[in-house]
């Protein structure tokens, strides 16, 4: 990236760091951390979801996405970094969610669970994900840009073996940081998807940086060895899982619907009354309509800037999705102002410097994988 | 030499050496149709013989969507307009419920759209009649051989010429496949053969229809629910020895609101007092009842004169004469509920309270036929 | 490049798809045989015994008819039992052969042409003896044409906003799309058949089933392209097939039913439970018929895999239902529940838990992976675990729910298991009768997958 790009990034990044301090000062507490949640959440979310890119990977042993493996890798180190606004969220508790409040208690369904829903044991899980995530990034990814020096194969057994065991920490985090994060902002609304709902919007998230990040290395000249077939691969992945979010995101929104019990309707009603409804057509044309139909034709999967349009429609709905899902619980309306405008600065400037400077982890292809070659070589 | 063929083939060993060929064999005649067979599909060889994408995708795509908004516009117009039912407490309008049927039939048009489009549209199959199926070459092609044809449709070509380049290409074999001769005129035995298939289908299909619809439902099982063991109306049912179904009530049965009635003769019944009040709900009542039951033969007035005296010869009391005025209000109960002479009681037709406000208003009309000058309202005198 | 290959450590190198060299003319041969040639006598024993529980089912169904449901178990308020458990193990077991030979086909992976033919036609056998259920157990069946929406003189249309009427069109959906998507795969291997024949029946009978198959490029052309459409369009029967099933209960208000999870939870138990059925079914066939160099035991490999995967996300799945039985709050849930592990149908809930979490644990090994007894153990275990799990679902959760009035325990009769005893006797008569039949192998695809048969790839990189 050039000078200039870097410096309007950095400007970015100055003017939203004043601009969220000034919505502590002006806009309240309140307002201040459901957007650090929001917004810790999606950069959280999207690193996640690349970090699940390399280890459904290595657990399936593919050959085709080695050459592609970096870039997810050097994206998940957004984990890292989101680490610290985890444990600084941990401070938004008595803020946002209502269960921390005393008041809470005298209704009997929150008081049963007091047991899971205070702060100490909140606390305790959000720091034991945190710990997981950074042992895995250890030894997935570190470990990955060990290898380019140290060209040992032995890095894909350890690997290998310990995908499984990645994915079983992932889907139980992934849950945990919905139940908590999301959906303790209403105690008493429960549903069993949600980690599920949660994970798909992740993948998804994550596919989508990924195809940006790749789209701008190749565009830069790095990655010529990258075949429009490799491509084609990570677009169907992209189609595919459109289908899969929406999926799981009517399934909740029927099954809730059918049956129409007011303990899980209400979170239903409070998201689509007034402004919110338009809101959710958004949502629903920016997350699958739109990427749907875009990506229908042969040609639009292997063509990189139909891609990238796809990718970007996906990661601003993604966010909108968070938005929607958190930003009820302190108001009947959506709330756009200076905070959510400052925050925006903030993440996106901030997260995109993060990015470039991670593109300069390790070398562009993992040079030291025995099956890179091979993984050059695919073809449909 | 030239002669009329349909095509002639090459066979080759592996897909490689067929892929080889094309270019050479294309090059050297630029003007002839040339097919390939194969027996499995060889990747990039659309490429090398300049075919032209397949449109099915588009055909399954326009497909889907048609059927995406046909099954949703059928259940929302069953359900939301033809016959709205309210169901499970949800709206005649609820597209939420509606969506699973209409993605079903979505794919169901889009994979029927892809197959049979594929076989019957793009590819022309069924096709029994092709030269190729009876070659000597096929059994090779969908064994393991390639097979490489120039392809002349009938027209005189350069048989020994092209069968050179072939084999210089390094085809193993060469066949001529000859052009099949014309097919005749239909002939009249197949007319009637097609004939008589299509009736004896239709009144195959008429038979079982009629066995589905008329006979099948009412044989066992599908008639135990018909042949209940009960007794039903207007039926002989062996099971009371009479044979009847229907049967009266049992002795000593009483209706609603009956109540006993034991005076026999009007006279006793002259200590009866009218228990209602001479309310205008009451007259109301009694005028109504007295025009339904007793004016056909009494009047409307009460005066013996109805419409139908001259019809059937019986002579109705004047109610409004002297002599009835004269009856206490008892002996005019007992007459409407026992009758008298010709005129039939109304013990079922009349519950207690009616026949008493029917007395009512017998005693109005009385006095309204016999009116005094007091009787007359001032704005009228 | 191959020295680089041999230097991978074990565990990272895929085998070949295709044990040891083949010729395309010799694989052929040795898959076609088998339609030509009388079938050993274990097939006939296996036949006879199948046929006879498949008719004593069918005989069962005939009681059914004559006397009514009253023949089996079901009461209120268990009104759904054996019927519908074997219903939704059925459709489950289905879904193994359409994630296998459409899934994997947009996955490129290469190895699932040895493998798709049968799991197919097992798919097409499961439905099959899925859809007799929600048929027999109507009160009276002979009016099932009434779920069709067709003008009557009653003036009425079916309910479509049922999840009983999403299931009808699901199913018939899912059964017609993959008979229509297996036979497009046939047609090329019936041309194979037509130009091996001999006999002039048989040959005119080929020739009617491939419709004058001649292999032209642009047969290939439309037929690979409609092909991986389909393959496409079936992807999402997959999900949303037994989605609309798991619907049937998910939009009640039953505690222990009303859980959002279960679509995706559904989808992974069928395919789950028909991963295990197709391992089952292929460990014995590739022995019998002498097909362990097509379908290797690389094959048996990465199913396994499968197994042990689904069976984690089981266990998720299970950890999740429980966690949010509890933190619902909700007392008629918790004691559903605790009915699952402490109730009168205790030992199904334990059944359960074990066979479909902990047993296929054991495939964790490789060692445990590759014999054959582990592989047959875990697979039966799987199947039995998983009709279990619907049977907890079903009538753990039915015969206690909100009313204590209405609690009643549920008792199977004999014609109840007679007749799923004949669902398993069809389902393999079926199978037997396809593998004397049909090529089990889709030799067309197998043999574009050969090493060489490809121009200009050589051996190089798939998926």
């Amino acid at each position: 990236m050039n000078a200039k790009g870097t410096r309007i990034l950095e400007t970015g990044t100055v003017v939203g760091l004043l601009g969220i301090v000034t919505t502590l000062v002006v806009f309240g507490r309140e307002r201040f951390w459901v957007n650090w949640v929001v917004w810790l959440l999606f950069v959280l979310t999207a690193g996640l979801g690349c970090f699940f890119i390399v280890a459904l990977e290595h657990l399936v042993g593919a050959r085709w996405s080695v050459p592609l493996r970096r870039v997810p890798e050097r994206l998940s180190s957004l984990v890292i970094v989101m680490a610290p606004a985890v444990l600084l969220g941990l401070l938004s508790l008595p803020h946002l969610y209502p269960w921390t409040k005393p008041e809470s208690l005298q209704d009997p369904v929150v008081a049963g669970k007091a047991v899971w829903l205070n702060i100490p044991f909140f606390a305790v899980r959000a720091v034991l994900c945190v710990g997981l995530w950074l042992i895995a990034y250890r030894i997935l990814v570190s470990g990955s840009f060990r290898q380019d020096r140290e060209k040992d194969p032995r890095f894909n057994v350890r690997a290998r073996r310990f995908s499984p065991v990645f994915m079983v920490i992932f889907a139980l985090t992934i849950t945990v940081l919905a139940f908590d994060w999301i959906s303790s902002l209403e105690p008493t609304w429960y549903s069993d998807i949600f980690g599920v709902y949660l994970f798909a919007g992740t993948f998804l998230a994550g596919l989508s940086a990924t195809t940006l990040a790749l789209v701008y290395l190749m565009n830069r000249g790095k990655l010529q060895e990258v075949t429009p077939d490799h491509v084609y691969s990570l677009g169907g992945f992209l189609f595919a899982f459109t289908v899969f979010w929406s999926y799981i995101a009517f399934a909740q929104y029927l099954l809730m619907w059918y049956a129409n019990l007011p303990e899980e309707v209400v979170w239903y009603q409070e998201r689509l009354q007034g402004m919110w409804g338009p809101l959710v057509l958004i949502l629903a044309l920016f997350h699958f309509f739109l990427p749907f139909f875009i990506l229908i034709p042969r040609d639009a999967k292997s063509d990189p800037k139909r891609l990238c349009v796809v990718a970007v429609l996906m990661l601003v709905s993604h966010w909108l999705d968070l938005y929607w899902m958190i930003f009820p619980a302190v108001g009947k309306s959506p709330l756009f102002g200076w905070p959510e405008l400052s925050f925006a600065l903030l993440f996106i400037c901030g997260g995109l410097l993060w990015v470039r400077h991670a593109m300069t982890f390790g070398a562009d292809m993992p040079v030291g994988d025995p099956l890179l070659q091979e993984g050059l070589e695919f073809h449909l | 030499m030239h002669k009329p063929a349909f095509s002639i083939l090459g066979l080759f060993d592996s897909a490689q050496a067929l892929m080889d060929a094309i270019p050479i064999v294309k090059c050297g005649m630029p003007a002839a149709t040339i097919e390939t067979y194969t027996p499995y599909p060889i990747h990039g060889i659309e490429k090398v013989l300049g075919r032209r994408r397949s449109p099915i995708a588009g055909m399954v795509l326009v497909m889907g969507v048609i059927g995406a908004l046909a099954g949703l516009g059928f259940e929302l117009w069953t359900s939301g307009w033809d016959y709205p039912l309210t169901t499970f407490g949800k709206p005649p309008w609820s597209w939420q419920a509606f969506v699973p049927i209409m993605f079903e039939v979505t794919v169901l048009f889009a994979c029927f759209t892809a197959g049979l489009g594929m076989l019957f549209l793009l590819n022309r199959l069924p096709m029994f009649r092709h030269p190729m199926l009876r070659s000597k070459s096929m059994p090779h092609i969908t064994r393991d051989k390639f097979a490489l044809a120039v392809e002349a449709e009938g027209q005189p070509v350069d048989v020994d010429a092209i069968t050179a380049v072939l084999k210089g290409v390094g085809a193993i074999s060469v066949e001529v496949i000859e052009q099949p001769a014309p097919s005749g005129p239909i002939s009249p035995n197949f007319v009637l053969r097609a004939f008589g298939a299509i009736v004896v289908s239709c009144a195959v299909a008429a038979g079982l229809t009629y066995w589905a619809i008329k006979l099948f439902p009412v044989s066992a099982p599908m008639s135990h629910m018909l042949d209940q063991p009960r007794l039903d109306p207007q039926r002989e049912e062996g099971f009371f020895k009479d044979d009847f179904g229907m049967r009266l009530p049992v002795a000593g049965t009483v209706a609603r609101g009956y109540l006993p009635y034991t005076i026999k003769n009007q006279d006793d019944a002259a200590s009866l007092t009218n228990p209602l009040p001479g309310t205008a709900s009451v007259m109301q009542q009694g005028r109504q009842l007295f025009n339904t039951y007793c004016s056909p033969c009494h009047g409307l007035l009460g005066n013996g004169q109805p419409t139908l005296t001259a019809a059937y010869g019986a002579k109705p009391a004047n109610l409004v004469s002297q002599t009835i005025r004269d009856y206490p209000d008892g002996k005019i109960y007992h007459t409407i509920m026992a009758g008298k002479n010709a005129m039939p009681g109304y013990p079922a037709e009349l519950t207690q309270d009616e026949r008493w406000a029917v007395v009512h208003y017998v005693r109005a009309l009385q006095r309204s036929q016999n009116a005094k000058d007091l009787d007359i309202p001032k704005e009228i005198k | 490049m191959k020295s680089e290959m041999t230097a991978l450590p074990e565990i990272l190198r895929n085998p070949a798809v295709i044990d040891g060299p083949i010729s395309p003319g010799a694989l052929d041969d040795q898959v076609l045989a088998h339609v030509y040639r009388k079938p050993q006598t274990v097939w006939f024993i296996a036949f006879v015994f199948s046929s006879l529980c498949m008719l004593l089912g069918f005989s069962m169904i005939g009681y059914t008819f004559y006397i009514g449901i009253g023949a089996w178990g079901n009461n209120i308020p268990v009104a759904w039992a054996f019927d519908i458990i074997n219903f939704v193990f059925w459709v489950g077991i289905g879904h193994a052969g359409t994630l296998i030979s459409a899934i994997l086909l947009l996955f490129r992976a290469r190895w699932r042409n040895a493998i798709s033919r049968f799991a197919e036609a097992m798919t097409i056998f499961a439905v099959m003896c899925a859809g007799i259920f929600p048929l027999i157990h109507v009160g009276r069946p002979w009016l099932a044409f009434w779920l069709t929406p067709y003008p009557n003189q009653r003036g009425v249309w079916p309910n479509f906003r049922s999840p009983l009427m999403w299931d009808v069109f699901a199913v018939s959906t899912y059964f017609s799309v993959s008979l229509l998507f297996w036979y497009l795969g046939l047609v090329p291997d019936f041309a194979s058949l037509r130009d091996r024949t001999v006999g002039k029946i048989r040959r005119a009978i080929y020739s009617l089933l491939s419709i004058g198959w001649r292999g032209s490029s642009s047969h290939w052309l439309h037929y690979e392209k409609a092909y991986v459409i389909i393959a496409g369009l079936a992807t999402g029967l997959v999900l949303s097939v037994h989605s609309v099933v798991s619907f049937d209960f998910a939009v009640s208000l039953v505690p222990g039913w009303h859980m959002t999870i279960f679509p995706p939870y559904f989808v992974c138990g069928a395919i789950f439970a028909g991963f295990a059925m197709v391992v089952l079914v292929l460990v014995l066939t590739r022995s019998v018929m002498g097909l362990e160099n097509l379908i290797t035991r690389y094959h048996l490999d990465v199913m396994n895999r499968v197994i042990l995967a689904c069976s984690c996300l089981m266990g998720y799945a299970y950890v999740m239902e429980g966690f949010t039985a509890w933190y619902s709050m909700n007392e008629s849930i918790h004691h559903t529940f605790r009915q699952y592990i402490f109730g009168s149908y205790w030992w199904t809930g334990w059944l359960t838990i074990t066979c479909n979490v902990l047993i296929p644990q054991l495939l964790w090994s490789r060692r445990l992976r590759q014999k054959y007894s582990v592989m047959i153990f875990v697979a039966i275990g799987v199947t039995v675990g998983m009709w279990f799990e619907r049977f907890v679902i079903i009538v753990s959760s039915l015969h206690q729910d909100y009313l204590p009035s209405a609690w009643h325990i549920y008792k199977p009769t004999i014609v109840d298991f007679g007749i799923l005893l004949g669902s398993f006797g069809l389902f393999f008569t079926l199978v037997l009768l396809f593998a004397r039949v049909l090529p089990v192998i889709a030799t067309t695809e197998m043999k574009a997958v050969i090493p060489g048969a490809q121009p200009g790839h050589g051996g190089g990189a798939h998926a």
